[in-house]
């Protein structure tokens, strides 16, 4: 937006100051040699010039001048400087000054290196253009071939007289319908020479006509949005909505499917099937799909040095035909997105549609930022519109923000420009994705705790209420028995246990010892016990107006016969113990301890059982 | 803010590395589930006079974290990134 404002306000003053843009710095352009690609639907001219500086001033800048009709369909300039010496890399230059004069646009090109006066400099221009060649005749049937129309200027479009000049014009066929003579023309097998012309004066233009079979596939998408959504968990999506049209001569009368497979080469010859597209190296998860669904008809092939996509669509495209369809694919974070010095981070990719023979009318570009990112900039190399959006996707809260830029008439070579996204975030903002979650299921937790501890009864005094009342205190009395209980069960397991081992080991202290133990959990149990039977009595008391299922009194008498019997084994455990470490000390045979043992032993065992069944009744 | 030619930036990678996801996905769910499993046992065989809010909390919020997080590398497993 900023630079779109800057260029206008340039305009302005450039208009204002027209005499000193009039002349460009008093150049005289000593050869020209200019080639005209019209292989394919892209129009390409690449011009060699040899510039001489014959004002007295140091010269700093060159122009190229375009007519209004080119620049409306401009899709690429560039200027590459020769530097001196044969070997010398060339600069390339990009303009830095757009500016109009009457019907012409002059671009202005900064030299790397000032002309004094009488030096030459030699550099070469690449414009490309596209929507140049007009199909004539418009319509054609199926089994007709594409003819069109190109219109051009036999002389060199030039801010500066040019001394020698000449023009070739590259066909993609050996047929020329017809082209306008301006002397001396040649025609060879497939070049068209104008020329060569001398002493032609600046921005002097002569009006020629081309018109020859081309059959290259005219592919042009009309709207191209490419969305870059970068995670920073270690993808970056790339989904790419096409709409591509065929923009050749028109189909006219019926398409016959049968001719078409019968005869390839003689029908539907500027028709196209195949479309390429060069991929990142590392794309994964490509899936092609349109509004019906998953399209299959599709290849990918993929290497170490690159990832190729052939899409055939679900119809060959005939002149005046259409389709949409979708591209998506995910590349690794690690390609695309960098570190920059100052601590900030920029997404690096490449700006033109990754299909090779695709013009696209109109490319917006779509870069979709993780939410929590801020001080968002673009830098684009070259003119082009830029403006803010707000998404939201994936367990967003405030949305992600998005930076849109929009380009007219794009093609194959901005493949190779690169468009840099700078963003400021914050690694703990990664966070804020998980905490959602968490949040989301704490509250879940948070719901249950409130449905348990919340009394939802209509009425506090009715008997069932109270009842459940009495219910609930004599299970929590239970269960607190329960717990003791087994305390004082795991007592009895460890003097069990102590017990074998003097049997094998003969150790008596060890045994005592045990045996201490265990009476200070008995001990210290038996306070609980009281407690709880104490407790137990006073909440059974009858309830007014209901009877139980199970009487009150009922279950008293259960724990009361279970503590004694639980009683009695702690003491048949305590006689069996000091038997048997009677009899170690007496150092009896093990035959007259076991004889001893064994009916302490018996009637532990029965008083064993019955304490576990009265424990599993009391559950109920 | 531009970087002049021949100056490349450092990669920036996932804080996790990638390769365990699946790992991490799987643990931390079970750990979740074991902690869920816990708290509704706790909330059904306790009664109303032992039960204690502040186990109630730390059960359901120690379970809340991990299913949470379990659930954010389930989904990155599965190619959600979020």
């Amino acid at each position: 937006m900023a630079r779109a404002m800057a260029l206008l306000v340039l305009l302005l003053v450039a208009c204002s100051s027209l005499g000193s843009a009039a002349a460009g710095g008093s150049f005289n352009v000593i050869r020209a040699d200019r080639k005209v690609d019209l292989l394919t639907q892209v129009v390409r001219v690449s011009t060699a010039w040899k510039v001489e500086n014959t004002g007295v001033e140091l010269a700093t800048e060159v122009q190229l001048a375009l007519s209004s009709a080119q620049v409306e369909r401009l899709a690429f300039l560039e200027i590459v400087v020769k530097g001196k010496g044969k070997n010398a890399p060339g600069v390339f230059v990009t303009e830095t000054d757009v500016s109009q004069q009457g019907s012409v646009t002059l671009y202005t090109f900064p030299l790397p290196k000032a002309l004094k006066q009488g030096e030459v400099v030699s550099f070469e221009s690449y414009v490309a253009l596209v929507h140049q060649m007009k199909p004539f005749p418009e319509e054609i049937s199926q089994s007709d071939v594409q003819l069109v129309t190109y219109d051009d200027s036999a002389y060199i479009l030039s801010p500066y007289p040019v001394k020698v000049q000449t023009t070739t014009f590259q066909l993609p066929s050996s047929r020329l319908e017809s082209f306008t003579k301006v002397a001396p023309t040649k025609v060879m097998d497939t070049e068209v020479r104008y020329g060569p012309y001398e002493s032609v004066e600046a921005l002097k233009s002569k009006p020629v006509t081309l018109h020859f079979e081309n059959n290259q596939p005219f592919a042009v998408a009309e709207e191209l949005v490419r969305e870059v959504e970068i995670s920073h968990w270690g993808n970056v999506y790339i989904t790419e909505y096409y709409k591509l049209a065929n923009k050749g001569a028109r189909l006219k009368g019926s398409f016959s499917r049968f001719e078409y497979q019968a005869r390839p080469g003689a029908s539907g010859v500027s028709a196209f099937r195949h479309l390429l597209a060069r991929l990142p190296v590392n794309a994964h998860s490509v899936y092609y799909r349109d509004d019906i669904g998953n399209i299959s008809t599709s290849h990918l092939r993929s290497d170490f040095r690159k990832t190729e996509l052939e899409l055939e669509p679900r119809y060959p495209l005939f002149g005046g035909w259409k389709v949409a369809f979708t591209l998506g694919y995910s590349v690794p974070l690690q390609d695309l997105v960098f570190k920059a010095p100052d601590g900030s981070r920029y997404l690096n990719i490449s700006f033109g549609s990754p299909f090779s023979h695709v013009v696209v009318d109109k490319l917006v570009l779509k870069v979709i930022l993780p939410e929590g990112s801020s001080d968002m900039s673009v830098s684009v190399p070259f003119a082009a519109e830029q403006l803010q959006e707000r998404r939201y996707s994936y367990l967003d809260t405030v949305g992600r923000k998005v930076a849109v830029v929009v380009k007219e008439n794009s093609i194959l070579e901005h493949q190779f420009k690169f468009i840099q996204v700078y963003y400021k975030f914050k690694s703990l903002g990664m966070l804020v994705e998980p905490l959602m979650l968490v949040m989301a299921f704490f509250a879940f937790f948070a719901s249950c705790i409130a449905y348990t501890h919340f009394d939802f009864t209509l009425s506090k005094s009715t008997s069932a209420y109270l009842a459940q009342i009495q219910r609930d205190e004599v299970m929590d009395v239970l269960q607190r028995l329960q717990k003791v209980l087994s305390i004082r069960g795991a007592a009895e397991e460890r003097l069990d246990a102590s017990l074998k081992e003097v049997t094998r080991t003969g150790d008596i202290a060890a045994c005592k010892a045990a045996r201490k133990a265990a009476d200070a959990v008995w001990k210290g149990t038996s306070k609980d016990l009281k407690m709880l039977t104490d407790s137990l009595q006073s909440s059974v008391k009858s309830v007014p107006g209901k009877t139980p299922s199970v009487k009150p009194s009922a279950i008293v008498t259960k724990v009361e016969s279970l503590l004694q019997k639980e009683k009695e084994m702690v003491e048949k455990l305590q006689q069996k113990q000091m038997v048997i470490v009677d009899a170690y000390e007496r150092k009896l045979s093990s035959k007259e301890i076991d004889s001893r043992v064994a009916p302490v032993q018996e009637k532990l065992e029965s008083l064993k059982q019955e304490v576990s069944s009265l424990i599993s009744s009391l559950d109920d | 803010m531009a970087l002049g030619s021949g100056e490349v930036g450092i990669p920036i990678y996932s804080p996790v590395p990638e390769s365990l996801y699946p790992l991490l996905a799987v643990l931390l769910l079970t750990i979740g589930l074991l902690l869920t499993a816990f708290f509704f046992i706790y909330e059904v065989t306790s009664t109303k006079i032992s039960r204690s809010l502040v186990q109630e909390f730390a059960t359901g919020g120690a379970a809340s974290v991990f299913l949470g997080f379990g659930t954010l590398f389930l989904l990155l497993w599965t190619g959600v990134y979020v």
